[in-house]
């Protein structure tokens, strides 16, 4: 277990080596992603010019939900945005081989091997949100709020990461799954807005199926209202514990069939 | 001596989809699916002594990377056996590759965007390595191998002989048993092949390191390996020494000689005279160079020389022993049939 | 004539090599395209949840049905006007392979052109057909008319496929780039949100303030999407409509001609560098 924390801070010295030589790309990878959501949240600014409230919700609300959203989706995309070049192309092109040739987990290693600071992007919008909506909403707060956040947050997480998992090893039965990664990761953006506004099926969707409703609109409500912890945090660990415990499995099973590339 | 390695009827097999050309073919492939089972390796079995430089040898698709990827644990075999160092690949695969070394020749195992020295600080955590040990390993690989030119610069930057010995030299910091080459001096030119044979040898002769090659360079099979095993098909069609190997293929022998008189080629005839048909006889001619391989079960090499003395006035003579070239090409382009 | 029938003779195998990539690759697009239409169903239940919300039936003069009309139509719009020539240019950039480009007998851009209608093609049938037959079965679903206008339809095709050669002379103008930046991923992301919010992705360009609104309509960008789906909402008075095409096919023109400067300014800039 040392040796993999080790191994980490390892990998992260040598990204940062790598990012100083990149920062270009990386600054402008940032700055699209801090340009695509505050277009968002424009539109959402164009809506309640018009309304005083969403079904209910006010406009700090709406924007503590979606700067909540940003949090698990950010750590995800920080440290492990590896796993969409599994679906897309390290398996295809029997890049996976190198990763069974050395002796540490195969998926560790995958994880750690590469970061992705465009990330940033995303959490400086998240920062910005939530920095304008708490000290405008009353908040309830107590002793256990901010270690029941770094829960959530971790299985939020765990949420995304899992999926990603899932879907990229796909990937080792198909060759490439970069798009099932696509379609399931996009759903995400339901979890941005209250579930209440969505029809029945898509709410089953985002909750029972791809629990995505988990890593914000859910945790995000008890925390804005206090109410349902049971269902709210609880659902969260939950749905996060299954999910990766399904992609482990799936993972364990993938690299077994892996059938490399060339002859 | 003890095997390190034992393969006993390893087999694997592949599913595959087979689309026909065309856009109709694709249309059709988008309903109906054809599938196959190709047999890429089927019942290979072959043991490698401790210390033992093979030579892995077989055409294009004949299976010979999907043996060493599940020598290497890369694959999960259909059926069939395999120990390494005592170790089932698959069995137990973090421990397993702590023990082996693996060069791939037409993909780099380094990183892409670090200079070579961090690459190799990077696998010495990954590997383990204890420091004092690593600083070691560095200097013997450095000596062998000669990576001082280039051990700052990125990955990306280097030649492709570069790269490969730095492949090579990361494969090895761990210092492993056993060393698996699958085409490591492909595309190279031949002062750094050179280099690369030596590294192995040198390695070979002071580790007593393991060393299973493939390769389609023969030159790299005639320096290196005392024995290869040779598959085609996914089927094992020969396995021995080079020695035998000559001697059970046909025994090929060339007689090339200077003709005074280019004008009295039109005078041998050797297919006449010793009947013999055109898979036991080649011969070739440029100007007034003519060159003759036969078989030498068939006819004597005595007796050819007599007959072309008698027949024409030459200048010039050489003959020249089994060339495994020669062996190996005719097999590839017969067919193998064992 | 035979310049023409060679023309199409030389270019129609890479429609075909378009179609079969397409159809190749079926699984992937199928879903890469569900993937991207969830942020239109998004927006579909945020604003039914503001008319809900609302006490009026219309929203800056757009009611439930124009908004989803507009919604998916604009959405179905920047999918089919979408080029991928971008990528294709600057991948060609980066890696050298541009240079073999060059010493073939065909053009550059007419052998991703043609390609992507082959891809276009396939598309139409799988996605766009669909898609207009949902949307207009919405429509009568909720009106209890049917609103699907032949003549606006039909002018909403030209104009989209004058959007989409705008699209692609846009994209490989921005291909070019790849010069200057050494990595697409970053830039492209930018340019894609802005030009998606300027297009009228996002919002109808009406629903933003006034001065700002008339400002984009000028713009190259609005000819992307936004006119082409005002035209098929049937927004826009005739007069209008020949108007707005008129600055469509403008703006096709100064981005051809951008495309052919930015193609001599990069083969010199090749010949100097040496590929």
């Amino acid at each position: 277990m040392k040796r993999y924390f080790r191994l980490h801070r390892i990998f992260v010295v040598q990204y940062l080596k790598r990012l100083m030589e990149y920062k270009v790309d990386f600054l402008l990878g940032a700055i699209g992603l801090v340009i695509a959501q505050a277009i968002q949240i424009l539109f959402i600014g164009i809506i309640f010019s018009q309304i005083p409230k969403l079904q209910g919700w006010s406009f700090e609300e709406i924007l503590f939900i979606y700067g909540f959203s940003l949090i698990p989706k950010s750590v995800d995309h920080l440290f492990f945005d590896n796993l969409w070049m599994v679906g897309y192309r390290i398996i295809r092109k029997g890049e996976f081989d190198k990763y069974l040739t050395r002796p540490i987990n195969s998926l560790y290693h995958v994880l750690v091997e590469n970061f992705c600071v465009d990330a940033f992007g995303e959490m400086l919008t998240c920062i910005l949100l939530l920095g304008y909506a708490i000290p405008r909403l009353s908040l309830p707060f107590h002793w256990y709020t901010i270690p029941l956040l770094l829960v959530v947050v971790v299985f939020a997480t765990m949420i995304y990461t899992a999926l990603k998992i899932m879907t990229s090893a796909i990937s080792f039965w198909t060759k490439q799954s970069g798009h099932i990664t696509h379609m399931l990761y996009m759903t995400n953006d339901f979890s941005k807005y209250p579930v209440s506004i969505y029809n029945k099926a898509v709410q089953a969707i985002i909750t029972y199926v791809i629990p995505f409703a988990f890593t914000a609109y859910f945790p995000a409500s008890y925390f804005l209202t206090d109410s349902d912890p049971l269902f709210c945090i609880g659902g969260t660990v939950i749905a996060g514990t299954v999910l990766m415990t399904i992609a482990l499995f799936v993972w364990h099973r993938g690299v077994n069939a892996y059938e490399s590339a060339g002859s | 001596m003890e095997n390190m390695i034992y393969v006993e009827n390893l087999r694997k097999e592949f599913k595959k989809i087979i689309k026909e050309p065309g856009f109709k073919g694709s249309v059709k492939a988008l309903f109906k699916p054809n599938k196959e089972i190709v047999k890429a390796v089927d019942g290979i079995s072959f043991n490698v002594p401790k210390g033992e430089i093979l030579g892995f040898i077989g055409p294009n698709g004949a299976g010979k990377s999907t043996v060493i990827k599940m020598l290497t644990g890369i694959l999960m075999p259909t059926s069939g056996k395999c120990v390494i160092n005592g170790q089932i690949p698959q069995e137990n695969r973090k421990n397993y590759v702590k023990e082996i070394g693996v060069v791939f020749g037409q993909r780099t195992q380094l990183w892409w965007d670090l200079a070579l020295r961090e690459t190799y600080s990077v696998l010495k955590e990954i590997y383990d390595v204890p420091d004092e040990k690593y600083k070691q390993r560095m200097e013997f690989l450095n000596e062998v191998l000669e990576l001082e030119s280039f051990i700052t610069s990125p990955v990306r930057t280097l030649s492709l002989g570069q790269r490969m010995r730095a492949d090579i030299a990361a494969s090895l910091l761990h210092s492993p048993k056993v060393l698996f080459l699958d085409e490591p001096t492909i595309g190279l030119d031949v002062v750094v092949k050179e280099n690369i044979r030596n590294a192995i040898k040198k390695i070979n002769e002071e580790e007593g390191t393991t060393v299973i090659l493939t390769t389609h360079d023969l030159s790299d099979i005639e320096l290196l390996c005392n024995r290869i095993v040779m598959i085609d098909k996914g089927k094992k069609v020969f396995d021995g020494e080079i020695a035998a190997l000559k001697r059970n293929f046909g025994n090929v022998r060339t007689f090339a000689f200077e003709l005074v008189n280019a004008a009295d080629f039109g005078k041998l005839d050797y297919r006449m005279q010793y009947r013999l048909s055109d898979d036991d006889i080649t011969v070739e001619r440029d100007k007034n160079s003519v060159t003759i391989k036969f078989n030498a079960d068939k006819v004597n090499i005595e007796d050819i020389i007599a007959y072309t003395l008698s027949k024409v006035h030459i200048t010039d003579m050489q003959v020249k022993d089994v060339d495994i070239e020669d062996i190996i090409k005719r097999l590839y382009l017969k067919g193998v049939d064992v | 004539m035979s310049r023409v029938k060679r023309f199409f003779r030389t270019y129609t195998p890479f429609t075909r090599s378009g179609m079969q990539e397409l159809i190749a690759y079926r699984a992937n697009f199928i879903c890469f395209f569900l993937g991207e239409i969830i942020s239109a169903f998004i927006m579909y239940f945020v604003w039914k949840a503001v008319f809900l919300s609302s006490d009026s039936d219309t929203f800056m003069g757009f009611t439930m049905e124009d908004m989803t009309v507009y919604l998916f139509i604009v959405f179905l719009t920047g999918y089919m006007t979408y080029s991928d020539g971008a990528f294709a240019v600057g991948e060609e950039i980066i890696d050298g392979s541009i240079a073999i480009r060059m010493i073939r007998p065909c053009s550059f851009e007419m052998c991703f052109l043609f390609k992507e209608i082959g891809n276009r093609i396939i598309s139409i049938a799988l996605i766009f057909v669909p898609m207009v037959l949902g949307v207009e079965v919405y429509r009568y679903a909720v009106t209890g008319e049917v609103r699907f206008n032949l003549m606006y339809f039909g002018f909403y095709i030209v104009s989209t496929v004058i959007a989409y050669m705008i699209s692609f002379y846009f994209n490989v103008i921005y291909g070019f780039m790849a010069f200057f930046f050494k990595n697409l991923w970053g830039t492209s992301l930018i340019k894609e949100t802005v030009v998606g919010f300027l297009s009228g992705g996002t919002i109808p360009l009406a629903f933003l303030p006034a001065g700002l609104a008339t400002v984009l309509n000028f713009l190259p960008f609005a000819s992307l999407a936004y006119t082409p789906v005002m035209i098929y909402m049937g927004m826009y008075s005739i007069g209008e409509i020949f108007g707005y095409m008129a600055l469509q096919v403008f703006w096709l023109l100064v981005m051809m001609g951008l495309s052919k400067l930015v193609w001599h300014s990069a083969v010199k800039h090749l010949s100097i560098q040496g590929g």
